[in-house]
């Protein structure tokens, strides 16, 4: 059985940053991130056999990290509370003034969204992964992802209050902002 | 010294097909802010453990395989 190749492990560390960069945001935490991190590159190490050179080694990362984490979260039942209503009226945001968008409303915006979506829109928006790449990383048809994308697009703008028209709509939530996102 | 520069190896996928056009499309607002908030994520400072952890894993290469 081969040794593990100096080039994988010269790639698995090449890898780290934007493995813990997805970490980060389907966990939404960095110290669960940086220990899913760890069991990817462990997990990644014991089956390197598995992967076919010439393949995308990123996107096998990014896949056994996706199992991983959502096994974990079976293996915990879910202490993740994904009932949005909650959140959604929690996490008061301020309406985006003149396209200036605060980064982190836009985490907190993000954060709301349920895991599946924020996965597509992160592993298409932002891992520049193709859609057949983050199907395939996903385990799901590319229709699927291309669905979960746009409505993780439709439910960021609606919690940011984008929309081409009334960028500064007076609504509700301004009304609510209590200061939960002051300072 | 480890140096783990950024994106050295993970670089870009095989097939970059996003050239065409952003599929976040006209959201460019959301589209900008995603990539600002992953960036932001991809350069913080990798920790030491890892860089550990795969030396570890080096010296601990399995002569034995089990199953």
């Amino acid at each position: 059985m081969a040794a593990v190749s100096q080039s994988f492990k010269t790639e698995l560390l090449g890898a780290i940053p934007s493995l813990r960069a997805f970490a980060v945001s389907l966990t939404q935490n960095a110290d669960k991130a940086d220990d899913l991190v760890q069991e990817t590159l462990v997990k990644a190490w014991d089956k390197h056999e598995s992967f076919q050179l010439g393949t995308n080694l990123k996107a096998w990362l990014f896949t056994i990290l996706r199992n991983e984490f959502y096994s974990q979260m079976r293996k915990r039942g879910r202490e993740v509370q994904d009932s949005d209503g909650i959140m959604t009226a929690r996490l008061a945001v301020h309406p985006a003034q003149h396209g200036q968008l605060d980064l982190k409303d836009f985490r907190g915006a993000l954060e709301q969204l349920p895991e599946d979506q924020r996965e597509a829109i992160i592993l298409i928006g932002a891992s520049g992964f193709s859609y057949e790449e983050a199907a395939e990383i996903c385990g799901c048809a590319v229709g699927t992802i291309k669905s979960r994308v746009s409505r993780a697009r439709a439910r960021l703008q609606d919690i940011l209050k984008i929309s081409g028209e009334d960028e500064y709509g007076p609504d509700a939530i301004s009304a609510q902002v209590t200061g939960s996102n002051a300072a | 010294m480890k140096e783990m520069s950024k994106n050295s190896i993970t670089g870009a996928p095989s097939r970059h097909r996003n050239g065409g056009g952003n599929p976040l499309g006209p959201n460019s607002e959301i589209a900008r802010k995603l990539k600002q908030y992953y960036d932001e994520l991809v350069s913080d400072q990798v920790p030491d453990r890892f860089a550990q952890l795969l030396s570890q894993l080096e010296k601990a290469e399995p002569a034995e395989k089990k199953d």
